[in-house]
């Protein structure tokens, strides 16, 4: 998953450093004096929330306002095991509540239409911006050299009908916004909302950002970034942990809860073709896999051991299928797969499954003729096609192998 | 300078520079980009200037310090007006810059091929080369091909892009670099082909959106037919659809969109994901807004064959399709309803074409439709796989890079290794043989006494007297004042395919009888193999060889290792060396089955009349039969490679050589008179007369 961060790590480590007003915290290890203590500062009135790695609509099921410090205990462990949307809640915490008459949406992202970055405000916060009409909702484009000014900014909030005694001090506050984007490599940052109160000062009561892992500022910033108890599966964060271990060579994966074909896929555009082509055929495929960018016999033999390793033994049919390939080197991917498989054979004993084979590109044939010596040395059924087969052909031939090889299966296990 | 048409992004006569040509990737793409279309004319890496790419066939690439350097040394006729870049994704800003800087008005388009580069990064490319008004491809594009003129820049088509690419009338642009040949290889199933294949890029940013290619394909008349091929993300389709409608775009498109399955899926793969735009960047929302424009829902393949509601149905605009492999159908079926001509005829129809199938016990119980049957391998693939498959003997290695790796040796905490096994171990408990044995095979020898017939064979290889020519480099090199070191490189340089390399030609000549017969174990070859009649029928066939050669007064293809110019006037003669090979060999109660065919071929080569005397068989062959005896059952089980095998035997004696040099090295130095080999001038002839070199020079 890219590098994500929600209020809490907000909280925690930039809304100081950019000097973005925030209401109080307490993390749920607080003690119970101290949550008494801040009630009292704070007027009677907090807001519990699960930090889970979510949003939109179901996140309001894990907000809750409290009133006294039973309930704030009470809630703070409800919510810390909370789950919203099948992701599960980190921890929990507890905010300062802001009292509000006016909320206030910003988020800045890069945006297509500009081919650079750009500035959304509505003076309608609170709410899934996509739910607010067009009017109320303004993007302008942002200098990616230059940056946000206030002027600019303020001409925004002039269009949106802003109170006038407010423009000066959101427009002040969405520049010290920017330039938290743009000095810690941010692909997305937004403030829903930004709760203005009757003293007239702006508040970020909930955060979302996704940063970029390909700016070297985000490297520079320093930051932590918690880790969610449901975010990956084992397989998964091996796979993650994998991929970034080199630069030569995609290892990519997402677990699809499929249970029939496992399917070794190659390139981003061809494997998630592929796993549509599958999941349409009935074919359930394990995972979406994007193992590209010609990888080294090493990568590529690290990579299927993990795959056969978590999943060879409960698949139906093993899918290695790729496009005709620009620069991957097709004998070395395939002795690689071709040795991983006899490996795990040799430590995990033997597997009866099908495998499906479409490929094309350089050095293709002793590709071909090397995987075919190693499946008939392990005397595995075998269908190996060439480029001219189109890899969605293949995928539903694929699929409909494995259904008739699973239901075989079951059958053998009744009698 | 903007361009108008889809040429202005790429045509012939365009002049290509690649950024950071040396490069692992860049080189490789620029040998074959050179290959394809011959029109780099050159690239920088920093610290590399002054080196050559060498391409096959053509003049090698100049590659530069900088790109300042290379826009000041090629004339201005010469100088790039495309420029790709291939550098680290943290040197790519600078390396537009200094583009845009140096190649000034003479630098058209840029091609980022680099993955991975920030999202701001892209967005400051674009501002820069807006300003500067050079359009820029990518960031992540695999590149651009322009079929009729036969040029390409990146690595799109990969090593043979004529194979995806047929000129005609399709543009296909896509996310996806791969995709651009797959589907460009499809429509052949069309008869419709290509005209130009773009490569868009696939980050978050798309430098140059889908709309300004739709605009340049608009005034381009050699495109008739666009083919989409679409990722989440972004509001480029939103964006060329809003053009396409404004403007009453009259060429039809063809488009499918990928991801709807994974929509909803926390998903994160190569292809980023949607920047924050609205549910329209969407696979889902794209599809919907296409579907509107072409005002009918998506292609249905089995609908194209009814007469009713027949092919002229069809939208004008074009369709959607769900399948890749629907695409040459849709194709057809806008082609049909517009009248058109297809660019070439049919040649295949996309279908399950297997090239190797064995479903093994499956095959008893798989219901009929799922039974394939082996399909046609096409050309030029299949006689690709029947050379391939002919060298039966022996391991075809895939290669990698070992730059910094060995499969061979290794240092760790514990020590030196050799193919794993440590260096102390085998010092202490193996011989000098065994331990070569293991360095050059990968393997220890299976019998003990294979390492001593080896070690049998470096003595025999020390020295076959002063006179030959390898002692007498030693002794040159030692006349001359030389170190030691020299004497055995000397020995070594004086050694080659006529005066030492028989052991070689020796393995190949055994391994053309031998691979034919079921030989499984060379020193205890069984009953099945009855090496007195194998000889009897070599030397027969070699007699016809070498009589018809006779009659027609040509060359013929000799026995090697056969024949001494010293042991050669008996009846019968020996090699003395490698008969105390071959006794050691019978001493083992064993035999070497190729030096027992050896013996009985000399024999047989007198019976048939091919010789007056038996001709010794000499060391060559003993080194030969030793070491491909060693060899054999890691060659027949495809554990070492041919090559391997053929050269243990050369080093084998190269090895005893080298040794023997320095003897003879040693002996010089310390008994002879400097430059006594020397030969004085009056005792060297000349076959040439003086000349008198013409006047004034050339």
């Amino acid at each position: 998953m890219p590098f994500q961060m929600t209020e809490l790590a907000f909280l925690e480590q930039l809304a100081h450093r950019f000097s973005l007003p925030v209401p109080e915290y307490l993390t749920a290890s607080a003690t119970r004096m101290k949550i008494r203590d801040a009630l009292q500062r704070w007027r009677g009135k907090g807001v519990v929330k699960a930090d889970v790695m979510s949003g939109g609509r179901g996140k309001a099921k894990v907000v809750t306002v409290v009133e006294d410090v039973q309930q704030a205990m009470a809630q703070l462990r409800r919510l810390a095991n909370a789950e919203v949307g099948g992701m599960h809640a980190r921890t929990s915490y507890i905010t300062q509540f802001i009292p509000a008459d006016l909320q206030v949406y910003s988020a800045v992202t890069y945006d297509s239409r500009f081919c650079g970055p750009s500035l959304t405000v509505s003076m309608k916060g609170g709410v899934d911006i996509e739910s607010v009409e067009e009017r109320h909702k303004q993007t302008i484009p942002v200098d990616v050299f230059k940056g946000l000014d206030a002027y600019q900014a303020s001409q925004l909030f002039e269009g949106l009908a802003c109170p006038k005694p407010l423009i000066s001090i959101l427009s002040r506050t969405l520049v010290s916004f920017w330039d938290m984007f743009i000095s810690t490599g941010m692909r997305m940052c937004e403030v829903n909302p930004w709760r203005v109160g009757p003293d007239n000062a702006p508040y970020a009561c909930d955060f979302k950002a996704v940063f970029d892992e390909a700016n070297y500022k985000l490297k520079e910033a320093d930051l932590e970034f918690p880790e969610y108890p449901e975010s990956a599966t084992e397989f998964e964060e091996d796979m993650a942990a994998w991929d970034a271990s080199s630069y030569r060579g995609q290892a990519h994966v997402s677990e699809l809860g499929g249970d029939l074909v496992l399917p070794i896929l190659f390139g981003g555009g061809a494997g998630t073709i592929i796993a549509e082509t599958l999941e349409a055929a009935g074919g359930r495929p394990i995972f979406l896999s994007d193992f590209g960018g010609n990888p080294p016999y090493e990568r590529m033999v690290g990579t299927a051991e993990r795959c056969f390793r978590y999943h060879l033994a409960g698949a139906s049919a093993l899918l290695i299928l790729g496009g005709k390939a620009n620069n991957t080197l097709i004998d070395v991917t395939f002795q690689a797969i071709g040795d991983a498989l006899a490996r795990h054979f040799e430590e995990r004993g033997r597997v009866e499954i099908p495998v499906v084979i479409g490929r094309g590109g350089p050095r293709m044939v002793p590709g071909f003729l090397a995987m075919r010596e190693t499946l008939e040395s392990l005397r595995l059924p075998y269908v190996i096609f060439g480029h001219d087969t189109p890899v969605t052909l293949v995928a539903e031939y694929a699929a409909r192998l494995a259904k008739f090889v699973k239901t075989r299966k079951e059958a053998r296990r009744a009698t | 300078m903007r361009p108008r048409k889809l040429s202005g992004l790429l045509k012939k006569g365009d002049r290509v520079a690649v950024s950071n040509i040396t490069g692992r990737e860049a080189s490789k793409v620029t040998v074959a980009s050179q290959q394809y279309a011959g029109n780099i004319v050159g690239g920088w890496a920093l610290g590399k200037g002054g080196q050559t790419i060498e391409v096959p066939g053509k003049d090698p690439v100049p590659v530069f310090a900088t790109c300042e350097e290379l826009y000041a040394t090629l004339p201005k006729h010469g100088a790039p007006n495309k420029i790709i870049i291939y550098s680290p994704p943290e040197a790519v800003y600078g390396e537009v810059k200094e583009a845009i800087q140096y190649g000034g008005d003479r630098l058209h388009t840029i091609f980022i091929i680099t993955e991975n580069v920030s999202v701001e990064v892209t967005a400051k490319i674009r501002q820069i080369s807006d300003e500067a008004s050079v359009d820029v491809i990518g960031c992540n594009t695999l590149g651009v091909v322009n079929v009729h003129d036969h040029v390409r820049v990146g690595a799109v088509g990969g090593e043979a892009p004529e194979e995806s690419f047929k000129p005609g009338c399709a543009t296909i642009i896509s996310n996806s670099g791969n995709m651009v040949n797959t589907i460009a290889g499809y429509m052949q199933a069309a008869g419709i082909g290509t005209h130009f294949g773009i490569s868009t890029g696939k980050d978050v940013l798309i430098l140059t959106p889908l709309v300004e290619f739709l605009k340049l394909a608009a005034r381009s008349d050699e495109t008739r037919l666009i083919v989409l091929y679409v990722e989440p993300g972004g509001l480029y389709e939103q964006e060329a659809i809003r053009w396409m409608r404004d403007t009453g775009f009259e060429k039809p498109v063809i488009v499918y969109v990928a991801g709807s399955l994974l929509e909803g899926r926390r998903v994160a793969l190569g292809h980023a994901g949607a920047v924050v735009e609205g549910p329209q960047t969407s696979a889902s929302g794209k599809m919907a807004a296409f579907d509107e424009y072409f005002g009918t829902g998506h292609f249905d393949p089995d609908k194209r064959i009814r007469k009713s509601n027949g092919a002229r149905d069809r939208p004008r605009r074009g369709i959607r399709v769900t399948a890749l492999h629907h695409l040459p159908a849709a194709a057809m079926a806008v082609c049909d309803a517009l009248g058109w001509d297809r660019d070439f005829p049919i040649r295949h129809e996309l279908r399950l074409n297997p090239w190797f199938l064995n479903y093994r016990d499956l095959a008893d119980e798989l219901p009929h439709a799922l039974l394939l049957r082996p399909g046609h391998i096409p050309e030029p693939y299949r006689s690709q796989f029947a050379r391939q498959m002919k060298v039966s003997v022996g391991l075809s290695p895939v290669r990698r890079d070992l730059r910094n790796t060995s499969r061979a040796s290794s240092l760790d905490e514990a020590g030196q290794r050799i193919y794993g096994y440590s260096l102390t171990e085998l010092m202490s408990k193996h011989s000098f043989g065994e331990a070569i044995i293991l360095y050059w095979t990968g393997e220890l020898p299976r019998y003990g006494f294979e390492a001593k017939l080896v070690e049998m064979g470096l003595i025999a290889s020390l020295t076959n007297g002063p006179g030959t020519i390898s002692a007498q480099a030693a002794k040159l090199s030692a006349s001359a004042g030389n170190a030691p070191n020299t004497g055995m490189i000397a020995t070594l340089a004086a050694i080659g395919t006529v005066h030492g390399g028989n052991g070689r030609q020796g393995v190949r000549y055994l391994l053309k009888i031998f691979t034919r017969l079921n030989l499984k174990n060379p020193y205890d070859p069984g009953p099945d193999i009855d090496v007195a009649k194998l000889a009897h029928e070599t030397a027969v066939a070699f007699k016809k060889v070498k009589d018809a050669a006779k009659d027609s007064g040509v060359d013929y293809e000799r026995i090697p290792c056969l024949g001494h110019p010293v042991f050669n006037d008996k009846p019968v003669n020996y090699d003395p060396r490698e008969r105390a090979i071959w006794e050691a060999v019978q001493q083992t109660g064993r035999t070497n089955v190729f030096l027992d065919f050896y013996h009985q071929l000399a024999r047989a080569l007198h019976d048939v009349g091919v010789a007056s005397r038996v001709w010794a068989v000499n060391v060559d062959a003993a080194l030969a039969c030793v070491w491909l005896g060693v060899c054999w059952t890691a060659l027949m089980e495809k554990r070492i490679s041919l090559k391997r095998a053929e050269d243990c035997a050369f080093l084998g004696f190269a090895l005893g050589r080298a040794a023997g040099g320095a003897g003879e090295f040693l002996d010089h130095q310390d008994y002879g008179s400097p430059m006594d080999m020397r030969v004085p001038a009056s005792d060297c002839q000349s076959l040439t007369r003086p000349r008198d070199l013409p006047k004034g020079g050339s």
